[in-house]
């Protein structure tokens, strides 16, 4: 039994990914002659991973860094998967976050799919997780492409399985312009593979060092399209015109996944290939990281500004998910210890805020059937707790102490302050008055605005179910746990971001 | 450097340069084009650019596929960017698939296969 269980424990970070391959490939089967046993056996993945997770991060935090050779092949030439500090934090991210919103979906999909796909979704779902998983801890630059095309394709599915002409059309346009972000990664890793002749990251960084006097060219070129790639799929501002259709349109399950988690993957992706990978003295070539900032602070702002004047709820989510990922790239741009600090910890806490407010959207859409922002006066007395959840998002959105969005934002004002760029300082100062020109109307009027519309003409409120308003409060008490107490995640953040 | 220099240099890395060109081919037809299914003929330009440029980085002039036979020696090519590429064209197959699909779902919602006539048919709806 003991040695079972050392076996298993030392598969674990590849057992973690073929858990929810496993799985994936499951449900569908089960679909046949079973079907209300795929969204158990769906959580029952989550839980196994959520088990796996643990185990990692227990033995990252007591021996260090765990190495894995895929089939016992070493490095040079087989797949490995490095799970560090930065991989358990991005690894406890996913697996929390998409267990709660897995728990939302088992009751939110009956009211938005039909009865054919909904075990679908299920796979879809499992596959884009464990695509992410993949992502996070593999250290190949082929095998991060296969998993970049599984994330996306499944990321297309759980948008197109609503067969609407909205989600049909944005899925499309999603699908055409991730393959344009992974072309160009790809091209971007025949590129380094050229100069280096290594498709490993460890390997790759020691000869790109030699490589960078002998081919600069290669090298240069091989980073833009690498960043374009990325940036496309992370939708940072001037290449995000993918996100608001797909994310908007999509069931509020996947658009709580779509923001919370998928853009962020890449964002980390990028930050780990461009500091452990690029060489060092390539940032004397071309400055990229002030490239980087001037991005992110348009993402900010536009992202913002955009949100105040739309009118569909989750449009309006959409856009400031836009604005948030900018965020994140602030923190990689300024590279410095308290910046990136900043930047990590905000992909935890607006993957927690995000999906907490775009799951709080779907409750409102699943017992009013409302989306219009303006027809949302006075529903803050008929369902509070909904829209006390999205009142603490939008706080958190903001950056009002207690809440987890005060201490990324404070620890991204004081990388500024430490990168001696006080204008950046100024950009987060702005995007949190845009933040509350868009998020506090809301709450100001579902609590004291009166409903509009004729005496008898009321909305009719359906109760929402236990499976929702669980997640629902767990992400909110979440987003005010780590806004009091940040301790315990900055301990593992600047653990990881002290590797660079 | 003379004209003719760098004629000889592009015509020694053929490979490359027939791929680059191809590569702003098929991403200037997938942008440009409004017509979906020449989009999706423009990725698939753009997937076997990359696939031409990564299997070209392996190859060796005069190598032969490193099938190893004892006592002959032959210089081999890498065999690793091909055997990567099949992974890649794998790929490309289900993306192309995919996409067809929804492109038939969007025929048979707006009845047209032009970006620009369902922006139109969108915007007066």
């Amino acid at each position: 039994m003991t040695t079972a269980i050392n076996i298993i424990q030392g598969h674990s970070p590849a057992l973690i990914v073929v858990t929810f391959l496993l799985f994936s490939y499951l449900t569908p089967v089960l679909d046949i002659w079973k079907k209300n046993w795929c969204a158990p056996l769906a959580i029952a993945a989550h839980v196994i991973a959520l088990i796996f997770t643990g185990n990692l991060a227990w033995k990252v935090f007591t021996t260090g860094t765990v190495v894995y050779h895929m089939g016992n092949w070493a490095p040079p030439w087989g797949i490995e998967f490095v799970v560090d500090y930065l991989a358990v934090f991005m690894l406890i991210t996913i697996t929390v976050v998409s267990l709660l919103i897995l728990i939302f979906a088992t009751k939110d999909l009956g009211h938005e799919l039909k009865d054919k796909v909904r075990s679908w979704y299920y796979t879809l779902y499992l596959l884009l997780v464990g695509a992410m998983i993949g992502l996070t801890i593999t250290n190949d630059f082929f095998n991060m492409f296969v998993f970049m095309e599984i994330a996306a394709m499944a990321a297309c599915g759980i948008i197109a399985i609503k067969e609407d002409k909205e989600c049909v059309e944005a899925s499309l346009k999603y699908l055409i312009l991730s393959a344009v972000g992974t072309g160009c990664v790809l091209l971007s890793v025949a590129m380094l593979y050229m100069v280096t002749g290594h498709l490993n990251f460890t390997f790759a960084a020691e000869a790109l060092i030699p490589a960078l006097e002998l081919y600069p060219n290669n090298i240069l070129v091989a980073l833009a399209l690498f960043s374009a790639g990325f940036i496309v799929k992370a939708a940072l501002f001037p290449l995000h015109v993918w996100l608001p259709d797909a994310h908007s349109s999509a069931p509020s399950p996947s658009s709580a996944i779509l923001s919370g988690l998928v853009i962020k993957i890449y964002a980390y992706a990028y930050l780990k290939l461009l500091l452990k990978v690029f060489p060092g003295d390539i940032f004397s070539i071309v400055p990229i990281y002030d490239m980087i900032l001037i991005l992110a602070s348009l993402s900010i702002f536009f992202g913002s500004v955009f949100a105040i004047v739309q009118e569909d709820i989750k449009r309006m989510l959409a856009f400031s998910s836009i604005a948030q990922i900018g965020y994140v790239f602030l923190g990689i741009g300024l590279a410095n210890q308290a910046g990136l600090t900043g930047g990590v910890l905000h992909i935890f806490n607006h993957a927690l805020m995000k999906s907490m407010l775009f799951l709080s959207a779907g409750a409102i859409i699943y017992c009013t059937g409302i989306r219009k922002i303006d027809q949302l006066k006075g529903i803050g007395a008929k369902m509070p707790l909904v829209m006390g959840v999205f009142s603490v998002g939008a706080m958190a959105m903001v950056g009002i102490p207690t809440t987890n969005g005060f201490i990324s934002k404070l620890y991204l004002a004081l990388g500024t302050l430490d990168a001696g760029k006080p204008f950046y300082l100024g950009v987060i100062l702005l995007s949190s008055f845009l933040n509350v020109i868009y998020y506090f109307p809301i709450v100001i009027n579902a609590f004291f605005g009166e409903p509009e519309g004729e005496e008898g003409n009321e909305i009719k409120v359906k109760n929402l179910p236990l499976q929702m308003s669980i997640p629902l409060l767990i992400l909110a008490a979440g987003v005010m746990f780590f806004g009091v107490f940040p301790k315990h995640m900055l301990i593992l953040v600047e653990r990881a971001v002290a590797m660079f | 450097m003379l004209m003719t220099d760098i004629a000889l240099k592009l015509f020694d890395n053929m490979y490359y340069l027939v791929s680059m060109v191809l590569f702003i081919i098929g991403f200037h037809t997938m942008l440009t084009h409004s017509n979906l299914i020449k989009k999706v003929i423009g990725m698939n330009v753009m997937d076997t650019a990359i696939f031409l440029f990564f299997v070209s980085t392996g190859y060796v002039t005069g190598g032969v596929a490193p099938i190893i036979e004892p006592g002959v020696e032959q210089t081999y090519i890498n065999p690793l960017p091909t055997a990567l590429i099949l992974t890649g064209i794998v790929v490309a197959v289900s993306v192309t698939a995919f996409a067809l699909a929804l492109i038939v779902k969007l025929y048979h919602h707006y009845g047209t296969i032009d970006a620009e006539e369902i922006m139109r048919i969108r915007s007066t709806e």
